[in-house]
């Protein structure tokens, strides 16, 4: 699997409860949120991905394979918001240099970092939840503790299940069609007649294969009793509260003693 | 006979918007711990026939249904889904889309989860489900890491912890190698003191001998006949034969006898029985092969040579292909066998450049195919058609004429040309009616006929096939063959991927063998089939008619050539 994969594992991270990682993530994602300083997503981003290579025992080629991509991305993005913050709103800029039309200074040097580590933060989160959770145990727990509809628990594992399968079908789709001579197609209209090419084969056997699925499903009695049990079952216990609170705790300590400063 | 526990009487299916019910005035029974083989062509009904059985139809899936249906003495269409999924459990032919978590443990409690089974009770369950089909010791392993045969195992293990009376089979080794399929039907022998069990199935050499009761369906959904097997093959050969339904190799070489004067009783079904009648006739069996003399390293002009091919996919740790060397001599019938993942596929697909290769290792009618060696793309589609194993992916064009049309069109062929070979080819692969048609909607074989035409159109004299008879009934695969021969007279050589013995036995000229991206075997068939360990290595086994050729004979075989009877 490609990258922002889980990665198996047993750890701590990887055994709590997905309800409340999705809750601890909501929760961190409002406080970076309020927080204007760089300090704040600086050192939670840190402290996310060493928690993820040290408790989470998860390799740190595999964390930085999936995300140098993205600092990259932030970078033009910390450009554009330093060149553009409006300095009329500070009342002694710290001016650094000056370059064309813009005007770059300390103060807005500070705001397109903390823009661009806020940014950084998020996916930290992101590719903390989706390394350490397997998708069934995302998908029971969605059902056992967030309450949310078994049906759609089971086609958020079906939906997974089947990525991988739309990945190898279209790389044989293109093979199939170099062999019929269709080149490589250039501009928009080119590369619309190409995804219309492309959509109608994968298509016809999406709904095929997903009817397939529902009435193998349907035949092993889905959704005929009310009553339904699960082999697995998951709870929230005490290293469930124990991380929530020590996640909310750092992050808040970190933002009271460096955010103003 | 003991009670019946499937009653079925004066059963018609017909799905919304259709003028032609699915199935018409059906009626039958099934005695408890039965087995029932369900044989009809392509599209006759029968898996409609199982979703009926278990009340998908109508209380899931929306149909007409008229006609009463009694299953382990409940009436179907009074009965809640929820009696019926407990009574009949399914397994379908497709084992991608009958999966719906992501483990085997998971996947076994899946149905014990809907029935709601206390937790307690499930593991003991899944154990037992697992060791029924010896899975027990990939309990936790992903369902991604299974191969093809494993995973109708644990199909079938899913519905075994639900305890159902009656298992259905809908086909379940479609997609199986021949050592697959054979596993497969081992496991079902000793399950039948317990359960009824309905077979769909066209192999029938691998399970006839589980069967007692035959159902025979029509095209059209309706009964044609029912009984013994013995009395359905005797009685019905001719329908059988018009309907396009296989029967068991060793049944129609007896009936063959029987057509040429020889007193053969009782019809042999299974390969033992075979054996027999052939000590009784003392008629040594004929082959109905077709065999070639030329032997494959002859000095005979090549359509392929391979030398030495090594192939890596970006990313994984064994190489695909290891030192491949092949040749396939011009206008032959070559046969390329292997387990699932051997990398066949992998080694046709350099014949068309689809994966980048050196100068120096691959040669169609003796121009390298590399792009390195100046090969460009356009060339190579003129000199080798490739088939894929689902037309659909090939299709690019909107009418079925535009398709034939469209690598004309792509040349800058002139107009009358184009419409010139584009007819010829309509009317060869009798897709005339067609063509205005939209490639998506023709039926299976229509699909795959169109997607050979179109392989051709530009005059290809190699023709390469991926699995080309997969999920094809009798009649379309006799058909296929018929044309590839024409083909061959044409001097076009064809090289096909296959697990289908029979097909192999029937016309290859050639074949080779690959396993775990080398090539460990490269010859004529009947000398593939002396070669137990290849045969073992590669998952395959011998057709039936050789078996019990080399049964009633100890020495060496030389094969008759008679294609009269090629399939």
């Amino acid at each position: 699997m490609g990258l922002f994969s889980y990665y198996e594992e047993d750890s701590f991270l990887h055994r709590l409860n997905p309800s409340i990682k999705l809750l601890v993530i909501f929760l961190a994602v409002i406080i970076l949120t309020l927080a204007p300083d760089p300090y704040t997503p600086g050192l939670f981003l840190l402290l996310t991905l060493l928690a993820l290579w040290v408790v989470g025992r998860v390799p740190m080629r595999v964390i930085l394979r999936s995300t140098w991509p993205l600092v990259l991305l932030t970078i033009p993005f910390f450009i554009f918001n330093t060149l553009y913050f409006d300095l009329g709103k500070v009342v002694q800029p710290h001016i650094w240099f000056h370059l064309g039309p813009w005007t770059v200074a300390r103060e807005s040097a500070i705001v397109g970092l903390a823009l661009s580590l806020r940014i950084l933060a998020f996916i930290a989160c992101s590719l903390f939840f989706v390394t350490t959770t397997s998708p069934t145990d995302f998908a029971l727990s969605l059902i056992q503790q967030a309450h949310v509809p078994y049906r759609f628990g089971y086609a958020i594992l079906v939906a997974y299940r089947f990525i991988p399968l739309w990945t190898e079908e279209l790389a044989t789709i293109q093979a199939a069609h170099k062999v019929r001579g269709v080149g490589e197609h250039s501009g928009w209209r080119g590369m619309l007649q190409q995804f219309r090419r492309y959509a109608i084969p994968l298509l016809a056997n999406a709904i095929r294969k997903s009817e397939r699925v529902a009435i193998a499903m349907d035949s092993k009695a889905f959704g005929v009793t009310s009553q339904r049990t699960y082999y697995r079952e998951l709870h929230i216990c005490r290293r469930d509260y124990v991380f929530l609170a020590i996640t909310l705790l750092t992050l808040l300590a970190i933002f009271y003693f460096l955010g103003n400063y | 006979m003991s009670l019946p526990i499937i009653e079925v009487s004066g059963l018609s299916v017909r799905y919304p918007l259709r003028r032609r019910p699915a199935l018409q005035d059906l009626s039958f029974s099934v005695a408890q711990h039965e087995t029932l083989l369900i044989l009809g062509p392509s599209g006759c009904g029968k898996s409609t026939l199982a979703l009926t059985l278990n009340g998908l139809i109508p209380h899931d899936i929306e149909a007409e249904v008229q006609g009463t249906i009694n299953v382990a003495g409940v009436n179907v269409a009074a009965a809640s889904v929820e009696t019926l999924t407990r009574q009949v459990g399914v397994v379908f032919q497709d084992a991608e889309a009958q999966f719906c978590t992501l483990r085997v443990a998971d996947e076994v409690a899946f149905g014990l989860e809907n029935l709601g089974v206390p937790r307690s009770e499930m593991d003991g369950r899944i154990q037992q489900a697992l060791r029924q089909v010896g899975l027990a010791e990939m309990a936790q392993r992903s369902l991604r890491r299974l191969s093809g045969g494993e995973k109708q195992r644990l199909a079938l293990a899913a519905i075994l912890a639900m305890k159902p009376a009656i298992i259905i089979l809908d086909e379940p080794t479609a997609n199986l190698d021949p050592a697959a399929t054979a596993a497969f039907f081992r496991l079902i022998a000793p399950l039948r003191t317990e359960h009824t069990i309905l077979i769909v199935e066209h192999k029938l050499d691998e399970c006839i001998h589980l069967v007692d009761h035959v159902l025979v369906l029509t095209p059209e959904g309706a009964l044609l006949a029912e009984g013994a097997p013995r009395a359905i093959f005797q009685r019905e050969e001719a329908k059988l034969q018009e309907y396009g339904i296989w029967i068991p190799q060793v049944t129609e070489w007896a009936l063959a006898m029987q057509r040429a004067g020889h007193p053969v009783d009782p019809l042999p079904l299974t390969l033992p029985e075979a054996a027999e009648t052939v000590q009784q006739l003392r008629i040594p069996v004929q082959l109905p092969a077709h065999t070639s003399h030329q032997s494959v390293t002859a000095a005979v002009p090549l359509a392929v040579r391979i030398d030495g091919l090594r192939f890596t996919y970006p990313k994984a740790d064994q190489p695909a292909l290891h030192d491949v060397q092949l040749t396939v001599p011009e206008g032959s019938l070559f046969a390329l066998l292997g387990p699932n993942g051997s990398g066949k596929s992998t080694l046709a697909s350099h014949l068309i450049a689809i994966h980048p290769t050196v100068p120096g290792k691959v040669f169609v009618f003796g121009q390298d195919v590399s792009a390195q060696a100046g090969m460009t793309l356009a060339r190579l589609t003129e000199l080798v058609g490739y088939v894929f194993q689902n037309p659909e992916h090939q299709f690019v064009a909107d009418t079925v004429y535009d398709e034939l049309a469209y690598s004309l069109a792509v040349r800058k062929e002139p107009e009358e040309q184009i419409a010139r070979r584009v007819s010829a080819l309509l009317f060869d692969f009798h897709l005339e009616t067609l063509s205005k048609a939209n490639p998506f909607t023709l039926s299976q074989g229509q699909k795959r006929r169109l997607s050979v035409a179109t392989m051709l159109a530009v005059g290809q004299k190699l023709l390469v096939l991926d699995e080309p008879t997969f999920g094809q009934d009798r009649r379309t695969t006799e058909r296929m063959v018929a044309r590839w021969r024409q083909l061959q007279q044409q001097g076009v050589t064809i090289l096909f991927i296959t697990h289908d013995m029979r097909l192999v036995l029937a016309v290859a000229d050639a074949v080779a063998v690959l396993a775990a991206g080398r090539v460990i075997f490269h010859g004529v068939p009947a000398q593939l089939y002396e070669r137990e360990d290849i045969l073992q290595a590669a998952h395959l086994l011998p057709p039936p008619l050789y078996r019990l050729a080399k049964m009633t004979h100890p020495e060496p075989l030389t094969l008759i050539a008679d294609a009269t009877r090629g399939m």
